[in-house]
């Protein structure tokens, strides 16, 4: 009897250590390639050429390949700056915009809603590579071309199929109730989506918020195309400008670096907020 | 405040009669990875001047397309550096200004780069006028010569003397090779560093008038058995064969016996890397004889600019002694024949192979160069890759040699 | 929906007449963008595509010609190929990694939570970021993958994983895993925690073995999950571009050019706008077609008790 209860949990003892081993296996693999470029990217500016074994600097740590990403174009400062500035401004956007429209689709009907509602999903399906003239010809009518303004609204018509979706989902899991018994307190239209609302689907506007920062951070595509001062560009295109090397060398020291600079971005933004951009992801996936 | 107001538009009203003599800006692109010169050029330009240039800077392979767009946007650069190669097709669309009789009057318009001048000219009017000048020649490592036993100061003469000479180097050690080349589908790279192997034994890869595609020549397929036979005996190293462009100036890691490169990299090696000591010379046929490939920028103007007179301040300037002595020091050949001696004087000796091997270099007129040539997806640059680094020889040739044609055809 | 619609019968009738409109005010932010920049210039590219239309110079109407060129272009059948190649395995090596990782991250352990949050990292990075990083990684000389190889004694010299189209395709593969593989997983994990413990429980009374219970318990009931899973990897493989674009430049031998590349190059290398615009039409018809494909196939599933 004894022996069998030992041999339990033996097995669950292996099995836990199976589990973790395998976890630890499958972490590395996920970890590995950012952390080996984080240590590489620090490495002297002589060892850049070098394979990176060991990633790590072994003559001491340096910042040479941050000094020679700054040369390339206005400068690293300047290149973050427009990148957090377009970044911030269509998560502010991206939220207003899909807070209103998801609780429009969730909480009312109107003539077309369903075609509407379809057409805002369709923009997912369009390669938008593909519309990129007729979209520099349109930001160029509005006076918007070469504008980070212009490139923002872009960024924010990309988000608006994903968070419009994540919003509609967010508003349909608010019970009714809720919102019958605020109305009879005599909050109506935008007081009650603020006041009442909003704090019930802000893992929603994590998500949304989430997305539509790591997204404009990370695009490169139409910031290349649309931008066309040196002291607009932003980080990606900044990173095409590393990547086609200079004086026909690429400087994989800068392109670590440049790796670094725009990730860690990401991660803290994830790292900080991982709690509701994972309950808002799942409360959309579930629908 | 209104006043000042009122000031300003005054100075600018004048500006306009006046024909910008006050401070301009003069907004320029310029593609990136052809070497500092440019940017060097308009330091020493805005220094010294009222007018001002703005350079932006950008990537290569996208410059065209960037341009384009800018014009279907009302948004384009005053004026801007253009590979050469695509004057023609900006001239035809009509999105250029044109400069013929501004440049006739230049009393040394007639020693200008007469490549340059020819692509920059169409339909009889002149468009573009040559920035900067750029011809491919062939570099050893005389270091590395002389470590493997080899007389640092004889140049090779032939690709037979190039692949024993690369097989010595290699024995040097495990990461030093013997020949190097961007094989990666960078058409670019390779019509200017492998063409001149058939270009110089009288083989072409289009007819003269450009309308027939002539890739299976005897001479091409002996290039590429060369290419292929140092591929094969390990003599070049292997990131060769992906590489896109990027790293075409490997030369510059020490670790590269030769290779084929271009003029502005003699600038680039001698201020950037002054510890490689390294000879040039015209790069061999595959039977004998030299060739090169002159390419560069022309500078053309976007039609309808207002700063037409600060641009051509500008251009005057690149073409003085002073402008043609900074970009030569970072690697531009001179643009004008009649001062070329001068500018080159007390420069890097070197330099004047880049020059000397203007007079047997080629330049493919054509509209679709980017089709058929440039592009890493083109024709010319699968073939590059395939018949080199591929197992079908004949394959490539024939794919190659019959996609080139249905391009050039549909663009009839 | 239902729900919503049963509430607002209680409404007064003018009340509602009154709220439609108002609910209209709502989305008017949003579809002013999409219309402003999806719509106008989606039906832009739909009168493009109509036309010959360099991207200078003067435009010429040829009606559906370079619609009936399509079809005999023979280099857009090898990237839709390509493509649809390029689709099939990728979507199966994520799921074959994502399902694996949900069913792992399932369980409730210590850690887990910890194994989630490195999964997903690098889903929050770019993947023209991620095509950056790997394609150093990749890279012979001066990478990681290739000197760690020739280190551990695997190989005799580091391979130029880049240099040949099965050794690059796999690299791509493996890096768009590495950088998927944690989205899947966690919309898979919904769909999996959504399963009531006492079905898997009674199932495992019946007597059914692991497998039945997971092909016909998890399965079925996780069908909508998987299906926004599935649509969500084949539309992104579809588009896919940045990776091949950055890693290989199409290559090795133009092997690699996916639909949306070819797009690009028409568009923007040959100045084909026109045509260009024709294939980006044909292409969202693909999509389009696809995803309706996807949703009819999945909800029929979902009608049987």
């Amino acid at each position: 009897m004894s022996t069998a209860r030992k041999r339990r949990a033996n097995g669950a003892l292996r099995g836990l250590a199976a589990y973790h081993g395998a976890g630890i296996i499958i972490a590395l693999f996920f970890l590995a390639p950012l952390a080996i470029t984080f240590l590489a990217s620090f490495r002297h500016g002589t060892e850049a050429r070098q394979p990176a074994l060991p990633p790590w600097p072994t003559n001491g740590f340096s910042l040479d390949s941050y000094r020679s990403l700054d040369t390339f174009g206005a400068g690293i400062w300047q290149h973050t700056l427009n990148s957090l500035a377009v970044s911030l401004a269509t998560v502010v956007l991206t939220v207003a915009v899909s807070l209103l429209a998801g609780y429009g689709f969730s909480r009312y009907r109107f003539p077309l809603k369903n075609v509407l509602f379809v057409l805002v999903i369709a923009t997912l399906m369009i390669p938008f590579q593909s519309i990129l003239t007729p979209l520099f010809i349109i930001l160029a009518k509005l006076g918007l071309s070469n504008s980070l303004i212009g490139l923002t609204l872009v960024y924010v018509t990309l988000q608006l199929p994903f968070s419009v979706f994540m919003m509609r989902n967010a508003f349909d899991a608010v019970p009714k109730e809720i919102e019958e018994a605020a109305r009879i307190d005599g909050a109506r239209d935008l007081r009650l989506l603020i006041r009442v609302l909003l704090p019930l689907v802000l893992p929603g506007v994590a998500t949304v918020a989430i997305f539509a920062f790591l997204n404009a951070w990370n695009e490169f595509l139409a910031a290349l195309v649309l931008l066309s001062s040196n002291e607009k560009y932003t980080l990606p295109v900044l990173m095409m400008a590393v990547r086609a090397g200079r004086l026909g060398a690429i400087n994989w020291g800068a392109v670590q670096a440049g790796v670094a600079v725009m990730t860690i971005p990401c991660l803290i933004v994830f790292l900080a907020l991982q709690r509701y951009y994972m309950r808002g992801l799942m409360a959309g996936a579930v629908k | 405040m209104i006043k000042r107001l009122l000031a300003a538009t005054g100075i600018a009203t004048l500006c306009l009669i006046t024909g910008a003599s006050a401070a301009e800006k003069i907004d320029m692109w310029v593609r990136s990875g052809i070497g500092d010169s440019f940017k060097k050029v308009v330091e020493a330009y805005n220094s010294t001047h009222e007018n001002q240039v703005a350079a932006t800077e950008v990537p290569f392979s996208e410059l065209v397309q960037k341009y384009a767009t800018a014009i279907a946007g009302g948004q384009a650069p005053d004026a801007l550096s253009m590979d050469l190669i695509y004057t023609p097709a900006f001239a035809a669309a009509g999105q250029l200004e044109d400069l013929t009789d501004w440049a006739k009057q230049l009393p040394y318009f007639s020693s200008l780069s007469p490549s340059h001048v020819r692509l920059g000219t169409y339909q009889d009017r002149i468009y573009g006028l040559p920035l900067s000048v750029e011809t491919s020649v062939f570099a050893w490592n005389k270091d590395l010569y002389r470590q493997a036993g080899l007389d640092p100061e004889k140049a090779p003469t032939s690709w037979q003397e190039i692949e024993a000479n690369a097989e010595k180097i290699r024995k040097l050690g495990d990461d030093t090779y013997g020949f190097y080349f961007s094989g990666g589908g960078c058409g670019g790279c390779m019509i200017f560093t492998f063409t001149p192997l058939v270009w110089g034994s009288g083989a072409d890869i289009l007819s003269a008038d450009g309308k027939t595609a002539t890739l299976d020549t005897p001479q091409m397929r002996k290039a590429v058995d060369i290419y292929r036979g140092m591929v094969k005996k390990d003599l070049v190293p292997a990131s060769a064969a992906s590489d896109n462009g990027v790293n075409f100036l490997s030369f510059t890691n020490g670790k590269i016996g030769q290779q084929s490169l271009g003029a502005f990299a003699i600038g680039t090696l001698v201020t950037e890397h002054p510890d490689i000591n390294f000879g040039v010379t015209l790069i061999p046929g595959v039977d004998g004889g030299t060739s090169s490939f002159a390419g560069g920028d022309n500078f053309v103007v976007t039609k309808g600019t207002g700063k037409l007179d600060a641009v051509k301040e500008f251009i005057e300037y690149v073409y003085s002694m002073k402008g043609q002595k900074v970009m030569a020091k970072y690697g531009s050949l001179p643009t004008r024949g009649d001062i070329a001696d001068k500018v080159l004087e007390g420069l890097d000796p070197r330099m004047h192979v880049g020059l000397e091997a203007i007079s047997v270099a080629k330049t493919p007129y054509t509209l679709q160069f980017n089709d058929l040539i440039n592009s890493a997806n083109g024709p010319w640059a699968t073939f590059t890759n395939a018949a080199i680094f591929g197992d079908d020889v004949d394959g490539a040739f024939a794919n190659a040699q019959s996609e080139m044609q249905s391009i050039i055809d549909s663009g009839q | 929906m239902t729900g919503a619609g049963r509430k607002q019968q209680s409404f007064s009738r003018k009340r509602r007449r009154r709220s439609q409109w108002r609910g209209l005010l709502y989305i008017v932010p949003a579809m002013a963008l999409v219309i402003v920049f999806f719509v106008v210039p989606v039906i832009f590219t739909g009168w493009m595509s109509l036309h010959n239309w360099p991207l200078m110079g003067t435009q010429r109407w040829i009606g559906f010609n370079n619609y009936f060129r399509m079809f005999n272009d023979s280099r857009f059948m090898s990237a839709l190929n390509f493509t649809a190649y390029y689709t099939v395995i990728v979507t199966i090596a994520i799921f074959a990694i994502a399902f694996p990782l949900a069913t792992f991250v399932e369980r409730q352990r210590r850690f887990v939570s910890t194994y989630r949050t490195i999964i997903f990292l690098p889903v929050v990075i770019g993947l023209a970021t991620a095509s950056l990083l790997w394609v150093w990684l990749a890279n012979v000389d001066s990478g990681f993958i290739g000197p760690a190889l020739k280190a551990l004694g695997l190989v005799e010299r580091s391979p130029n994983l880049l240099a040949s189209f099965d050794s690059a395709f796999l690299t791509i593969i493996v890096m768009v895993v590495w950088k998927i593989a944690g989205f899947t997983m966690i919309i898979l994990l919904t769909g999996l925690q959504a399963i009531p413990a006492e079905l898997t429980e009674a199932a495992r009374i019946d007597g059914a073995s692991r497998w039945q219970r997971f092909r016909y318990l998890t399965l079925p009931l996780m069908r909508r999950t998987i299906a926004l899973a599935l649509i969500i990897s084949v539309t992104g493989s579809i588009l896919a571009f940045d990776q091949f674009y950055i890693m290989t430049s199409g290559g090795p031998q133009n092997r690699m050019i996916s639909v949306v590349y070819y797009i690009f190059n028409q568009s923007f290398v040959s100045f084909n706008l026109g045509y260009g615009a024709a294939l980006s039409i044909a292409l969202l018809i693909i999509l389009v077609l696809i995803s309706i494909a996807q949703l009819r196939l999945l909800k029929v599933g979902e009608e049987r008790p």
